[in-house]
């Protein structure tokens, strides 16, 4: 079977199991935003929602990661998670597949990351394939990522009253097999799938004012633009950029003794490029000490370095960076600025 | 550098632990006083010889000394000065000890001035000098900021005093953690928070529960104060309101934001 | 090599995990800096190259990246000299004989010796520069018959700040090693050079073609050091360079490290020139 329906009327039946079978996280609302969470009541899972506060990251690449347990007296480390649990991402938007995908080549490019791979082996990911623009900071069309690119177990379309699935792994296919509800789809369930991707054609267009490859050399012309200080100008190095991109995973690693003062745990956790002193070493030389300095990093290690490295833009079009920044830099307009600029030059 | 208090972590030598208040709400310590079966665990670790809201005693000999309040009168300069002489390490604890706090506000008119504001007809009775941080009066080991103090914070210092290393108050701002709880940032809710320049590690404890952040930690060392006066007047903010916002924590002296947004 | 196998495979499965190591020598060279002698448990060879570092561990303290300042050569053991300058460092200070550590490497790309074997050497350390440049020079002297002629300058702040005093003499009596030195502030008993190491370079004889300069030492340095050395023609590619940052990981992911999109834990620490010059803006080393 390579596609599946379920009618909506439906839907919260097959969560129910979904449920039964791994551990299950969706979006849903939090104030006038959304996020990713444990799947307790399935009526509260939402479909329709713009990019969550955080990106599902945080469940295959937590804020606060234990890396191994040890204790000084006897000298002695051993792993600090045993286990880890199946679990399921429900209803994730390309964009973030596509983070999850550049995550992927970060973490198993050798040294590889048993930890991160650790818990990527127990993920099932359900995508949803959007078919309007969340709101107006997302370039998910210029990345490419605005319609499903692999990386999937399970992928839905809404064609109305149902949900078309692509079935894109073995992994996924259990999910949906021998339960009555979900039928293999017949011709005409094809032909509306057809018609919502061609209506789809006419929403989504390139944000970026020139093609991607263009954007490409403009960075390569770019290091010394009056952009960035601009951008940093304004910026307050408060880290929301970095914490809400799907393809951040800069952290640092600490020490967490308990109260015996023998034992405790070492952590990884979270850490930004936008940080005062990131790039400082124990001399007291910064290697990136303006905040103009940090923002073009963000960006190069974006739209530069990894496509240098894996072939790979690390921009996800999700847009998270602009709308959560309180400073309105924005993606877009300082991509568009930078070439704008390049291109008089 | 330093040495730890405690360098054998054995049962029997444990470090004598004494709390002192100056200026302040005495908020701080109530906060240790509530801490339950933590506070239990702690006194394994450590001899609490002196703490006015817990104990009856008050003893006089002690290698670590919790300092809460601002300096605020000559006589208070000389008894932290007397403190200072007989502990081993001192931590200021609380916003009035690290940053000189709300209480800081009487520094932003002339001494008189306040004076006359507060105490009237009686303001030649009443002996006040400009209120201070402890490390401006004498040397402090390490700071825990916060109004109050959070919990989790204070035990990691304690920890970090009985194996002799230094605590880096993180220079980092409240927005990092704020994210890492993935709370919906308050400016969304067009409240003006001063997360973006407040140093962390309070695990955004205020935004969890809804309120804003009111910079109570002290600024961090390069806060952006240009690129947040933009964002506070973007959000339709007037420059006295910023400033007020501002420094109702910070910058008792208006040395270095007042320029900036008068 | 069975053993190389067994601590490949643990650094691998569990990269994060420290292994166990004792201090079995440990003395101050000056105010600032200490010296460790440090075995494996089990008495492993690190099998390192020179200009490799290890990241250190003391538990509850955290974790430091540190150049190891011992040659492959010195078997059953390496060595380590820190500065007393973070919470890591200033433990391992507090720390001595029969102290407990934990050990995650050798990490880097250290010094291409394959690649240097018959070439004459220039090395250049400034300060705490040396301590990686050890490593190397020890390599040379155990091997001192496929190198050809090796010349060392030292700068320092003050003739106290001087490291492996003892040694460099040794160095000069036993290997036929030139060796100068130089001091940016005497005191009355020195009596060699005063001044900035680029001093030392004009007086320098050398066959550029056949010739490796090798630089370390603080940021500053760097700049007009490598113009020294570009300026008597050494090729870009045999001019060698070792940097300076704070891993946390090692394994080309923390991002700390990162200078443009290079992780120097993974493409470094040690550089040629031809690499460095590629750096547009946040590689502070590049020669002025």
């Amino acid at each position: 079977m390579k596609y599946a329906s379920i009618k909506k009327e439906n839907l919260n039946k097959w969560l129910e199991y979904l449920k039964k079978k791994a551990r299950l996280y969706a979006p849903r609302k939090k104030e006038n935003l959304f996020v990713f969470r444990p799947v307790k009541n399935v009526a509260e899972v939402c479909l329709k929602y713009i990019p969550t506060i955080l990106p599902p990251k945080k469940y295959y690449f937590p804020q606060k990661e234990k890396l191994l347990k040890f204790s000084i007296e006897p000298f002695k480390t051993a792993k600090a998670i045993s286990e880890f649990e199946e679990f399921i991402l429900f209803g994730v938007h390309t964009c973030d597949i596509a983070g999850i995908q550049c995550m992927d080549v970060v973490f198993r490019d050798g040294p590889e990351d048993p930890n991160y791979l650790n818990r990527k082996d127990k993920m099932t990911i359900i995508g949803i394939e959007c078919l309007e623009y969340c709101d107006q900071y997302a370039n998910c069309a210029s990345m490419a990522n605005h319609v499903p690119r692999g990386g999937y177990d399970l992928m839905l379309v809404d064609i109305g009253e149902k949900f078309i699935t692509h079935i894109n792994s073995e992994k996924g296919e259990r999910l949906v097999k021998g339960l009555s509800y979900i039928k293999e789809v017949g011709e005409t369930e094809m032909s509306a799938l057809e018609r919502v991707r061609e209506a789809k054609k006419k929403v989504f267009k390139e944000e970026f004012s020139a093609p991607l490859n263009k954007v490409n050399q403009v960075f390569n012309q770019g290091f010394a633009s009056q952009v960035w200080e601009d951008v940093g100008k304004r910026c307050v190095a408060c880290g929301n950029c970095t914490a809400v991109c799907p393809t951040c995973y800069c952290f640092d690693v600490l020490d967490d003794m308990d109260l015996s003062l023998n034992e405790g745990l070492r952590y990884r956790i979270w850490n930004s490029c936008q940080m005062d002193d990131f790039a400082q070493v124990a001399g007291g030389e910064d290697f990136r000490k303006e905040r103009a300095n940090r923002q073009r990093h963000r960006y190069y290690r974006k739209f530069k370095y990894p496509v240098d490295k894996f072939n790979r833009y690390f921009c996800t079009g999700c847009g998270r960076c602009s709308r959560s920044c309180m400073a309105q830099i924005n993606l877009i307009e300082t991509v568009n600025s930078l070439a704008a600029e390049v291109k008089e030059s | 550098m330093r040495k730890p208090v405690n360098p054998e972590r054995s049962r029997r030598a444990k470090p004598k632990v004494a709390f002192f208040d100056f200026t302040d709400c005495e908020g701080c310590q109530l906060q240790f006083a509530n801490m339950g079966e933590t506070l239990l665990a702690l006194t394994e670790l450590v001899d609490i010889v002196n703490f006015r809201e817990i104990m009856s005693e008050a003893g006089e000999d002690y290698d670590v000394a919790f300092i809460e309040g601002s300096i605020t009168t000559d006589t208070d300069v000389k008894r932290i000065k007397r403190i200072r002489e007989k502990a081993k390490v001192i931590i200021a604890l609380g916003s009035c000890a690290t940053i000189a706090g709300v209480n800081g506000i009487k520094n932003r008119s002339p001494l008189d001035l306040a004076k006359q504001r507060v105490y009237g007809d009686k303001a030649d009775t009443v002996n006040t000098i400009k209120a201070m941080p402890v490390h401006e009066v004498v040397k402090v080991d390490y700071f825990i900021n916060g109004c109050p103090v959070y919990i989790p914070e204070v035990i990691n210092v304690i920890k970090c005093v009985l194996m002799g290393k230094p605590y880096p108050v993180p220079n980092y701002p409240v927005c990092v953690e704020c994210k890492m709880n993935e709370n919906v940032c308050r400016y969304e809710k067009d409240q003006e928070c001063l997360g973006p320049v407040t140093r962390a590690g309070c695990n955004s404890w205020c935004i969890n529960y809804g309120n804003k952040c009111y910079g109570c930690r002290g600024l961090v060392e390069n806060p952006a104060v240009n690129g947040q006066k933009d964002i506070l007047l973007k959000y339709g903010l007037k420059a006295e309101d910023i400033l007020n916002n501002f420094t109702l924590y910070n910058d008792s002296m208006g040395e270095k934001y007042d320029p900036e947004f008068k | 090599m069975i053993e190389r196998e067994i601590l490949l495979e643990k650094m691998k499965t569990s990269p994060y995990r420290p292994i166990k190591a004792r201090i079995i020598e440990a003395r101050m060279l000056t105010d600032k800096e200490k010296f460790f002698r440090i075995e494996l448990e089990g008495g492993v060879d690190l099998h390192h190259q020179p200009g490799q570092f290890v990241m250190v561990s003391i538990f509850g303290y955290g974790e430091a990246p540190i150049s190891i300042c011992s040659s492959p050569t010195d078997k059953g053991y390496f060595e380590l000299t820190v500065r007393n300058v973070g919470t890591l460092t200033d433990k391992l200070h507090r720390l001595g004989e029969g102290d407990i550590l934990g050990i995650r490497g050798p990490f880097g790309r250290g010094f291409p010796i394959d690649n240097m074997f018959g070439f004459d050497l220039v090395i250049a350390a400034g300060g705490l520069g040396l301590v990686p440049l050890r490593s190397l020079i020890r390599y040379i002297m155990y091997n001192r018959n496929d190198f050809g002629n090796v010349q060392i300058l030292l700068g320092c702040k003050t003739p106290k700040d001087l490291l492996f005093g003892q040694e460099t003499k040794e160095w000069m009596r036993r290997a036929e090693i030139k060796f100068n030195c130089t001091v940016d502030r005497a005191d009355p008993d020195w009596k060699g050079n005063v001044g900035l190491i680029t001093s030392l370079i004009p007086g320098v004889d050398l066959n550029p073609t056949r010739t490796y300069g090798v630089v370390v030492g603080p940021p500053i340095m760097y700049r007009f050091v490598l113009t020294e050395l570009l300026k008597k023609n050494i090729p870009e590619h045999q001019i060698l360079v070792s940097l300076e940052r704070r891993m946390r990981c090692g394994l080309g992911k923390c991002g700390h490290c990162q200078i443009e999109g290079v992780y120097v834990c993974q493409s470094g620490p040690v550089f040629d020139y031809a690499q460095l010059k590629n750096f547009k803006g946040e590689c502070h080393e590049k020669a002025g």
